[in-house]
């Protein structure tokens, strides 16, 4: 095929060889280009007809294979706290990891220490299960164990805009709550958060009814029942937290949205009395390029628990702007405080307890927006170490990485 | 009389407006209205100012979903950054993937610039071949057949209406396309460069040769060794004209052509991207005086 090709070639070549016009010549080129064009499609057609002759093994679900993302995250941190002590740090009130004895208060996986981390490889696995339902799957492999961070099934067909999730998931109370730690905005947990739930928030199994509003506005309802499992905030032996929200989204001009939401959780504690959880939220998104954004979010949470037939209340918030400046540059700055601490905190006697705060601030490099640097430091006024309170400085910097399926950015 | 007329407005929109359609893009937005005529109102979900990878994923765009007959996307990759949560998040059974007001354009169209390697190691790569067709002029009656076909299957009642607005169409574009080769017919074998290769569809189409990009990999920002190679290769090939699109940043363009002497002409990737391209006509005229005079 390409000798005939050259040989016709060749032979118009030498027919044409004693004329005299340029226009011929002109003509000739383009002639050879077209040539040179079809060879190299005869040898692709060929090399790709060679290779669809023996790819589809007989049984090959490859097709079918999930979408897999794998992220990493890891941290180099300096923090003027030894390892040892940071580690029995109280919020007084909230977190009190030298009395109790449970897996929720001791847990510390994210950058605890002073020094190297490797915070989690993440398996993120999502696939379209038939034509009624989604199924997804987080698994955090920390150093020494495997976590199911998240497992659940959606449903992609029911009426009337609803959707069910069932499984393990993330409560979407909140606007945090949802969130995995690799898509936060700044390396440490929101302080209300971790002093309300501690580092994995609501996650829990059990099951959510969504429903989205056929409106212009954008407002979504949703309830979820859980086990209940955190006894942070609740932890009765049966199935105890249920969790309702309602969110909102209006658009002012093209480029400002505004997300606002109400939450509530009621559960029970360990010793069957009420814990009561409100929140209220709002996101502020003005978008100043394709790559460039000024986002304004604030959240504030509330907690009624009865303890021993007597109602602690106690509540924070947390507020913090991050400016994107291009697909390569982020800053942020981010104000966390415990508002309300009504609570027995005799046992605290003589220690200050009062404006429980940290300040921090953020700068983070994308290379590439699969992969992202980011020094993070905070001034934490919001901790007791030893019977003593004691601000903590810490300075990290950690990287992520999500390798594989493309993971869609979120709002 | 105001509230009258807003009121007859409100009720003929109700009547006629029979299907709605949510397209990705503004150009695949134009095309449905070609097609679908007053049957069918369309919403275009990612603004046409904006880098089509990188659409924000603002919760209105899920009550815009929530409520579609059918959702219109560019495929090829183009929307995988920010549609898919969308599509989970609006719960809307209709335009599920396979489900039958679902579209995918790209499965109509011969993707040009099919990767035979795809990794990372080379930027965000668009594995199923270039997705930015748009910009063919020629590819706007397939285009609107796809469309066409597909609400002929969801709006049975009125598909003689749809197949009529498409043989009107079809036949007014193909007038419309033996003036524009015939002009363009002069710029053939011109040479140009662009930030990212949103342009190739047309260039391929007009036989108009790029030679390099601004961007050194897909989806990486300009570097200035790049840059200068950038430069010298401009230098070899004479090449006078960059084509800038409307949303990455025009330093780095700015600063080539003042080295090379050459001009930076922006070039709208779709219907309205630049101011005087809102008409499907005036988007394929912009693109053809700029890169062309
Ligand atoms: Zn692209």
């Amino acid at each position: 095929m390409q000798k005939k090709l050259l040989l016709s070639l060749f032979a118009f070549t030498s027919l044409m060889a004693n004329s005299e016009t340029e226009a011929l010549k002109e003509q000739l080129q383009s002639q050879q280009e077209t040539t040179q064009k079809l060879l190299s499609r005869v040898e692709m057609l060929e090399a790709q007809q060679q290779s669809s002759t023996n790819t589809s093994a007989s049984f090959s679900q490859n097709a079918y294979l999930p979408d897999i993302a794998m992220i990493l995250n890891m941290s180099a941190v300096y923090r003027d706290v030894k390892n040892s002590d940071y580690a029995n740090y109280q919020v007084p009130g909230f977190v009190n990891n030298d009395l109790t004895t449970d897996d929720d208060n001791a847990e510390l996986p994210f950058n605890a220490n002073r020094g190297f981390n490797l915070n989690y490889a993440e398996f993120a696995v999502h696939s379209v299960v038939d034509p009624y339902f989604e199924a997804f799957a987080y698994l955090h492999m920390h150093p020494s164990e495997l976590e199911v961070d998240e497992a659940f099934v959606t449903t992609t067909s029911l009426p009337a805009g609803l959707r069910i999730k069932a499984g393990k998931f993330k409560s979407a109370f909140g606007r945090l709550n949802e969130k995995h730690q690799h898509s936060w905005s700044f390396d440490e947990q929101a302080l209300i958060y971790k002093s309300l739930f501690g580092p994995d928030a609501i996650s829990d199994a059990g099951v959510q009814l969504q429903w989205v509003a056929p409106t212009d506005t954008y407002i979504m309802a949703g309830v979820e029942a859980f086990q209940g499992t955190n006894d942070m905030s609740f932890g009765y032996e049966d199935p105890n937290l249920f969790v309702g929200y309602l969110k909102s989204s209006v658009d002012i001009g093209d480029d400002l949205s505004i997300l606002g939401g109400v939450s509530a959780a009621h559960g029970k504690t360990v010793t069957k009395e009420n814990s009561n959880i409100y929140g209220v939220d709002l996101t502020m998104r003005e978008q100043l390029g394709s790559y460039s954004a000024l986002v304004w979010q604030s959240e504030y949470l509330q907690r009624d628990k009865d303890v021993n037939a007597s109602r602690d209340s106690q509540a924070g918030l947390y507020t913090q702007i991050v400016y994107q400046y291009n697909n390569n540059y982020s800053t942020g700055i981010r104000y966390d405080r415990i508002t309300k601490n009504e609570i027995d905190l005799s046992s605290y006697a003589g220690i200050n307890t009062d404006n429980l705060e940290r300040y921090t601030a953020m700068v983070e490099y994308k290379p590439f927006p699969m992969s992202r640097l980011r020094l993070n430091y905070s001034h934490d006024r919001s901790k007791i170490i030893d019977g003593a309170r004691q601000d903590i400085n810490t300075v990290m910097l950690t990287l992520n990485i999500a390798a594989g399926a493309h993971g869609a950015h979120s709002y | 009389m105001k509230k009258i007329v807003l009121i007859t407005l409100v009720l003929t929109t109700a009547l006629f407006a029979s299907l709605k359609v949510d397209t990705t893009y503004s150009t695949l937005g134009a095309i449905t209205k070609k097609v679908g005529g007053d049957l069918v109102s369309v919403t275009v979900l990612g603004s046409s100012k904006y880098d089509p990878h990188f659409i924000v994923p603002k919760p209105s765009l899920l009550s815009k979903l929530r409520r579609a007959d059918l959702l219109i996307m560019n495929g090829g990759g183009l929307e995988l950054g920010w549609l898919p949560p969308l599509i989970q998040n609006a719960h809307n059974r209709n335009i599920q993937n396979g489900a039958k007001g679902f579209l995918d354009i790209s499965h109509s169209i011969n993707m040009i610039d099919k990767p035979v390697a795809v990794s990372r190691a080379f930027g965000d790569v668009h594995a199923q071949g270039n997705p930015h067709y748009s910009t063919d002029p020629h590819l706007v009656p397939i285009i609107a057949k796809a469309i066409a076909e597909k609400l002929m299957q969801l709006d049975e009642e009125n598909a003689d209406v749809y197949q009529k607005n498409l043989d009107t169409f079809t036949q007014k574009w193909q007038e419309y396309l033996k003036g524009y080769d015939a002009e363009l017919r002069s710029c053939k074998g011109k040479k140009v460069v662009q930030y990212h290769e949103l342009y190739n569809y047309f260039l391929k189409r007009y036989g108009i040769e790029s030679i390099g990009n601004i961007e050194p990999l897909p989806g990486i920002a300009p570097s200035s060794k790049h840059t200068l190679e950038l430069l010298m290769k401009m230098k070899r090939n004479g090449v006078k004209t960059i084509l800038q699109d409307v949303y990455h940043e025009k330093r780095t363009a700015k600063f080539i052509a003042q080295k090379v002497d050459a001009k930076v002409v922006v070039i709208p990737h779709d219907v309205g991207s630049v101011k005087g391209s809102e008409t499907l006509e005036d988007f394929y005229n912009m693109i053809a005086n700029r890169i062309c005079k």
